[in-house]
């Protein structure tokens, strides 16, 4: 579905990524750990194309893409991205923030869009807020809306960078339960979060990251009870 | 006490000539704030561009507006198209201030897109936006927003600023003031009154503007 081979990326003389390998397969959760500066966020925009990476591949469904051939928004369109600070968009209401991108970038017709734009708030469980402006919600209103938004163009891939991160421990079990029922029902995603409840229920691996290098990469059980690098196990304490 | 009564007694005296001269001065301001949104928009445009000759021929044009007094410019520009074509006062006038006024809404305006936060573009480009997608539906609307404000205070500004077209004839509120004040040999009371005419005008535009702005921290 979704695969790196070879990253590297250097911003200036840093070299933030090593040659990460990585291949994600449909329906997939890959939770992505490790400490600040590892690298979770760049690896994620530059499968996102948000980042230009200097060495290696990115497939997307067995096609390589080229960032200098092909149009880049038609690839970025096909992985959804959810940010750490939801990015909605201020001067839109909810349900405008959910079309937008269907009608401007699939031209999509409008009526369509609205029907998809109401069952994916339905499906994030917020129909009542459709026509209101974002700086009315909760942040886990707001994530959930940034979840929706990105669900509309249907992307074949769903990356998440620390979706839960700038909320309010109480808002965090109900963005995590909007992305639980995703993985259910089938779902691609790749997951850069700290909560290893989640990780541990929902992910179907989970992928250690240190200094620009996958250093772990096995299923919950594995990973939790019997991580090989003295560097997951230090983390795993951390953590718990 | 007698200065009051003087000072009243010019502005009687004065009043039918100052209305009309204030219309002209508020026709020219919104004349050359019109063509300076216009400017603005376009030069703040070639200064996000990614095309280095467009940023520098706005850099060069806001470096050089920036640079000058506001009363060269005017003159420069009358004396200079006015051999060219056939121009009245008011929109030599109109014009100059337009230009000027370019260079001020440029940076509000560039300071407006810049200022939206990195992360609306980021969203959008993952939504499959293109950069001129983003532009259009994402940052722009944001961002004029944010620059009605300063707009409005760019506005203030030429309506004092506007008061220098004296020099090529306009009969504004300033260019009357110093005609008035020729006849009647009371130029103090004459000047106090004009500028009371100034001074009204900005308060009311600044009440209007702070207005709005409450009313966008509301809808915040
Ligand atoms: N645009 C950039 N320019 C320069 N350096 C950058 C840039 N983005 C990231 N970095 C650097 O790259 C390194 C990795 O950053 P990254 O954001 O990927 O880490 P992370 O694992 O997501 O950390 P965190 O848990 O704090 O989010 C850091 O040292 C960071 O300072
Ligand atoms: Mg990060």
């Amino acid at each position: 579905m979704l695969k790196g081979s070879n990253i590297h990326k250097s911003f200036g003389d840093l070299e933030v990524l090593k040659g990460i390998d990585l291949e994600v397969a449909p329906s997939e959760v890959v939770v992505l750990v490790g400490v600040s500066g590892s690298g979770k966020s760049t690896l994620l925009r530059c499968f996102n194309f948000l980042e230009h990476i200097n060495q290696g591949t990115i497939e997307i469904d067995g096609h390589e893409v080229n960032p200098k051939k092909d149009k880049l928004s038609k690839i970025r369109a096909e992985v959804g991205m959810v940010f750490q600070h939801f990015n909605l968009f201020p001067h839109m209401t909810v349900l405008e923030n959910v079309i937008e991108a269907p009608i401007i970038v699939k031209k999509m017709k409008k009526e369509d869009a609205i029907v998809l734009g109401k069952q994916l708030l339905e499906k994030v469980g917020l129909s009542d807020k459709a026509d209101v402006y974002p700086s009315k919600l909760s942040g886990g209103q707001k994530q959930r809306v940034a979840i929706a938004r990105s669900l509309a163009m249907e992307p074949k891939v769903l990356l998440f960078d620390e979706p839960t991160s700038a909320l309010d421990p109480e808002l965090v079990g109900e963005v995590l339960e909007v992305m639980q029922q995703l993985a259910l029902e089938g779902m691609t995603m790749i997951v850069v979060t700290h909560e290893m409840k989640f990780a541990r229920n929902v992910a179907n691996r989970i992928i250690m990251l240190d200094e620009g290098r996958i250093i772990e990469s096995a299923d919950p059980e594995t990973f939790f009870g019997n991580p090989t690098h003295e560097r997951t196990k230090q983390f795993i304490k951390l953590v718990d | 006490m007698e200065l009051l009564k003087t000072i009243f007694e010019v502005f009687m005296n004065t009043y039918p000539g100052f209305l009309e001269a204030m219309l002209i001065t508020l026709q020219i301001t919104a004349v050359a704030l019109i063509l300076g949104t216009v400017f603005g928009l376009m030069f703040a445009l070639m200064k996000i561009s990614r095309s280095r000759i467009l940023q520098t021929i706005a850099n060069v044009y806001i470096t050089i507006i920036r640079g000058t007094p506001l009363i060269v410019q005017i003159m420069f520009l009358y004396f200079g198209i006015t051999t060219l074509v056939v121009l009245s006062g008011f929109w030599a006038g109109a014009i100059a201030l337009g230009i000027h006024n370019g260079a001020y809404i440029a940076e509000i305006f560039r300071g407006a897109i810049q200022g939206i936060d990195k992360g609306q573009r980021e969203a959008s480009s993952s939504l499959g936006m293109t950069r001129a997608q983003s532009m259009r539906r994402i940052v722009f609307p944001q961002a004029l927003k944010r620059s009605i404000p300063p707009l409005g205070n760019q506005f203030i500004i030429t309506l004092k600023d506007s008061s220098l077209v004296y020099i090529i004839s306009v009969p504004e509120l300033f260019a009357m003031a110093n005609r008035e004040a020729a006849q009647n040999f009371k130029s103090l009371e004459t000047y106090l009154v004009v500028g009371g005419y100034y001074l009204v005008l900005v308060m009311i535009f600044t009440y209007l503007l702070r207005w709005y702005e409450n009313k966008l921290d509301v809808d915040k």
